[in-house]
């Protein structure tokens, strides 16, 4: 469903992201995790199609996103961190928009009932200036899944989230996996990669240090300690970093 | 304590200035700077240089010659606006900080004097800014600037230390359950009382003005003279005549004459500001919050959401969702356009301005009111081509910081940019046609207009079939720059300012214009060249719609072009090296 083969982003000649390949098949939910400027964030937009890579393949449900990015974005949805709202819209508006941009016909009930489970039912006509961040990000959620993506990409998923809201995009996510999406969550929170992800990759430098599914990469870097958790393997698997190329020193973007 | 907030301020300004010399070093800024340095020379700085040259003082901008006069008037002004800062404001006191001060600031150990007090020295490097700019203009008119300077920089303090104080009046009168409109009522009613005693004691000195004595300047200054050195006054406008005293002083010993009555006045009000204990922290809080989200949307040309409280806007059309995309863009910007106003309203306001345009025409006969408004509809419709664009924003320059969303969109580039462009340019098109309607019905009312009825068709006709043609071709240029050159017009809180900014403005603004003409040739010598065919076969007003048609199509050509170059522009645009949002 994503294969990527040598991903790469170049600043200039910062490597914001070298050489990163993995595969997410239906159904699994991979977990991109990495200290801060490892290249989680600009991997992911340039999965989504935002910024273009320097360099690798990358095919979206068998289309080449940098051939044929139409097709390819199609099957998408990407989540970032901060809700991406137009502020002259109101929630009803996101959604007909969205549903022409995507040619999502017959989009009204799935609207209702998308609005309705994420309880924004009575907030129709209201414009984002008038939600809190919470509702703003429920909102994101419902247009990136008016068109039942089967590629979603969700960056720090939970930031702002109350207790019910967290429970809420964890079920949802499982929910989605279970229906046949491919997912990739980038997060700094271990504890949720470890709950929700079947597989993790590991980024550091904006190169891969380790992929593969949770036992995996648990037996890699446990030291024999079968009963490791995510957090003491992540700070064994980015305790000694690959070498650094020598331009890394210059400060990095993204997450 | 007064240390850290002096430290915070002069770090602030030297970080700011030493990093827009540091980005001079690349060539965009520095040809920025060149430019908007030399326009600012040349309109402000030369005459002090040189006197005498450069742009010519305007006759309305010279002062009246009669000091007593200027003085009034000045003290008057003064006076209204003071008078405004405890009338019209609804608010309590709110004192401007940026999000970073609230943050930093007011969880810290600084009493609110001290805050008081930082505001005012932040207000100092506006005010002394201002003083500058003002100085420039009004030295052009003669004067010793230093005077002038000084003169400023008195008004200026003390009109803030005013509209600072009279706040915190409103909010100690509000908190004491005196409402807004008992306040002014108040207010109003004391200045009222002053001025009817002012004429009540003129009219026991001067006899009244007579209906013929409006026909006399002289009597009608003189009368106002008379009242305005009344003793109610006199009273009233004594200290705004202070602090304007200085300015207005000829010479030295004049302007020392007039300084301690200014300082006065000025340290008066100091006292008063500072003095006055009332809680803003609240308020200023929410108005700091406010005012960051209003200079985003001005510095990204969303003037509407600038302007206060947004409205959700009414979807313009019935939006199905089969069909083209681009029209979802339409729909789109159609509403960020037409918040607060429907299409029924733009229907009715056409309707009505035809409506009076017809009217006129019909009592015209050579009358100069349909005349003129006929011709300043067509000189407006001929502007907006070129200048209309930089009003009518709602396309990639109104998106600038939702372009990241946009790429994420399953949309072919040129589509999203067709779409894009196609809300201005109807907007721009449908305004256009309008004023040339207007223009049709008024202008043949000009005595002796030389053409008949079938030629100002056919002109308006003609003009009306290029106009949509040009709105895209003059819209793909400066959608264009902000693709190419996000930097110089960047929106957001962190938009760029300075004297570079402005002559980068300048150079767009150039290069557009060019652009503009260039793609204008092709069309001219297709027009041209079917206008010299036909008009073998067929008279003037005949030939000219044909080679409209055919301009048209060139200009159609060139649009689609230009709309396709922009789609190639915005899928090429790396929004992470540009915006990195």
């Amino acid at each position: 469903m994503i294969q990527v083969q040598g991903l790469t982003k170049l600043y200039g000649e910062f490597r914001a992201v070298d050489d990163v390949s993995f595969t997410v098949q239906p159904g699994e939910v991979l977990g991109l995790v990495g200290p801060n400027g490892a290249g989680k964030t600009t991997s992911l937009r340039c999965l989504a199609g935002i910024i273009p890579p320097s360099g690798g393949v990358l095919r979206i449900c068998g289309h080449d996103l940098v051939k044929d990015p139409v097709s390819a974005k199609r099957h998408l949805a990407f989540f970032p961190d901060e809700p991406r709202l137009f502020d002259y819209l109101t929630v009803w508006q996101h959604l007909t928009f969205v549903a022409r941009i995507y040619q999502v016909v017959g989009y009204e009930p799935l609207a209702e009932q998308l609005l309705e489970e994420l309880e924004l039912g009575g907030r129709k006509n209201a414009l984002p200036g008038e939600l809190s961040r919470g509702m703003k990000q429920k909102l994101a959620i419902a247009c990136g899944l008016l068109h039942s993506p089967k590629v979603i990409y969700f960056d720090e998923p939970l930031t702002g989230l109350d207790p019910i809201g967290i429970r809420r995009m964890k079920d949802s996510i499982l929910q989605r996996a279970r229906g046949g999406a491919a997912i990739v969550i980038s997060s700094h929170l271990l504890h949720l990669v470890e709950e929700i992800c079947s597989h993790i990759l590991i980024l550091q430098n904006g190169r891969k240090v380790a992929d593969g599914t949770l036992e995996e990469i648990r037996r890699k870097f446990s030291e024999e300690q079968a009963d490791a958790n995510l957090e003491e393997v992540f700070f064994r698997a980015t305790a000694s970093p690959p070498p650094l190329p020598a331009d890394v020193a210059k400060p990095g973007r993204g997450g | 304590m007064f240390s850290a907030l002096f430290y915070l301020q002069y770090h602030s300004v030297k970080n700011r200035t030493v990093s827009r010399l540091k980005r001079l070093k690349q060539p965009k800024y520095l040809a920025g700077a060149i430019v908007g340095g030399l326009y600012f020379s040349y309109y402000f700085v030369r005459p002090f240089m040189m006197p005498g040259q450069g742009v010519q003082a305007l006759p309305v901008a010279r002062l009246p010659g009669d000091p007593e006069w200027v003085e009034l008037i000045a003290a008057a002004a003064l006076a209204v606006i003071a008078l405004a800062a405890w009338v019209l404001p609804n608010r309590r006191t709110v004192l401007a900080f940026t999000e970073a001060e609230v943050a930093f600031l007011f969880p810290a150990p600084i009493s609110r004097r001290g805050l008081i007090h930082y505001k005012l020295v932040r207000s100092q490097a506006a005010i002394l800014f201002t003083v500058l700019l003002l100085t420039l203009i009004t030295h052009r008119w003669g004067g010793r600037a230093w005077i002038q300077m000084a003169g400023w920089w008195l008004m200026l303090s003390t009109l803030n230390l005013h509209l600072l104080g009279a706040s915190f009046a409103r909010t100690m009168l509000l908190d004491r359950g005196i409402s807004n409109w008992q306040r002014r009522v108040g207010v109003l009613g004391a200045v009222g009382l002053v001025l009817v005693a002012a004429v009540w004691w003129v009219r026991q000195a001067l006899p009244p003005l007579t209906a013929p004595d409006f026909a006399d300047l002289d009597r009608v200054k003189s009368y106002v003279s008379s009242v305005a050195n009344s003793t109610p006054a006199i009273v009233l406008l004594f200290p705004f005549r202070l602090v304007v005293g200085p300015y207005l002083a000829g010479d030295a010993l004049g302007f020392l004459r007039a300084l301690p009555g200014a300082m006065g006045v000025l340290l008066a009000h100091y006292a008063w500001v500072v003095k006055s204990n009332v809680a803003f922290e609240e308020a200023s809080a929410e108005a700091s919050r406010k005012l960051a989200e209003k200079v985003a949307a001005i510095r990204s040309g969303n003037w509407q959401a600038a302007g206060g409280k947004a409205k959700a806007g009414r979807s313009p059309f019935h939006l199905s969702p089969a069909g083209p995309a681009p029209t979802a863009f339409f729909w789109k910007n159609l509403i960020s356009a037409n918040r607060g106003i429907t299409f029924r309203t733009w229907v009715i306001i056409a309707a009505v301005v035809l409506g009076v345009a017809v009217g006129m025409g019909n009592i015209g006969g050579g009358r100069t009111l349909p005349v003129v408004a006929g011709a300043i509809a067509a000189m407006l419709a001929v502007w907006s081509v070129l200048l209309g664009t930089q009003i009518v924003r709602q396309d990639f320059r109104q998106d600038l910081d939702y372009l990241d969303v946009l790429k994420l969109f399953p949309v072919a580039p040129w589509q999203v940019a067709f779409g894009q462009l196609l809300a201005p340019a109807v907007i721009l098109t449908g305004v256009q046609w309008l004023l040339l309607a207007v223009a049709a019905v008024l202008v043949p009312q000009t005595p002796n207009f030389p053409w008949r009825w079938p030629a100002v068709l056919s002109a308006a006709l003609s003009l009306a079939m290029v106009l949509p043609a040009l709105n895209f071709i003059s819209l793909v240029i400066p959608n264009a720059a902000v693709l190419l050159f996000p930097a110089w017009l960047q929106a957001g809180k962190e938009g760029p300012q300075g004297i570079e900014t402005t002559g980068q403005r300048l150079i767009a603004f150039l290069g557009q214009f060019l652009a503009f003409l260039v793609a204008l040739i092709p069309a001219a010598l297709a027009f041209g060249a079917v206008f010299f065919l036909a008009r073998l076969a067929a008279v003037w007003w005949v030939a000219t719609p044909l080679a409209a048609l055919a301009a048209t199509a060139v200009l159609a050509i060139e649009a689609a072009f230009g709309i396709y170059w922009l789609g190639w522009l915005f899928q090429r645009f790396d929004i992470s090296s540009e915006l990195n949002p």
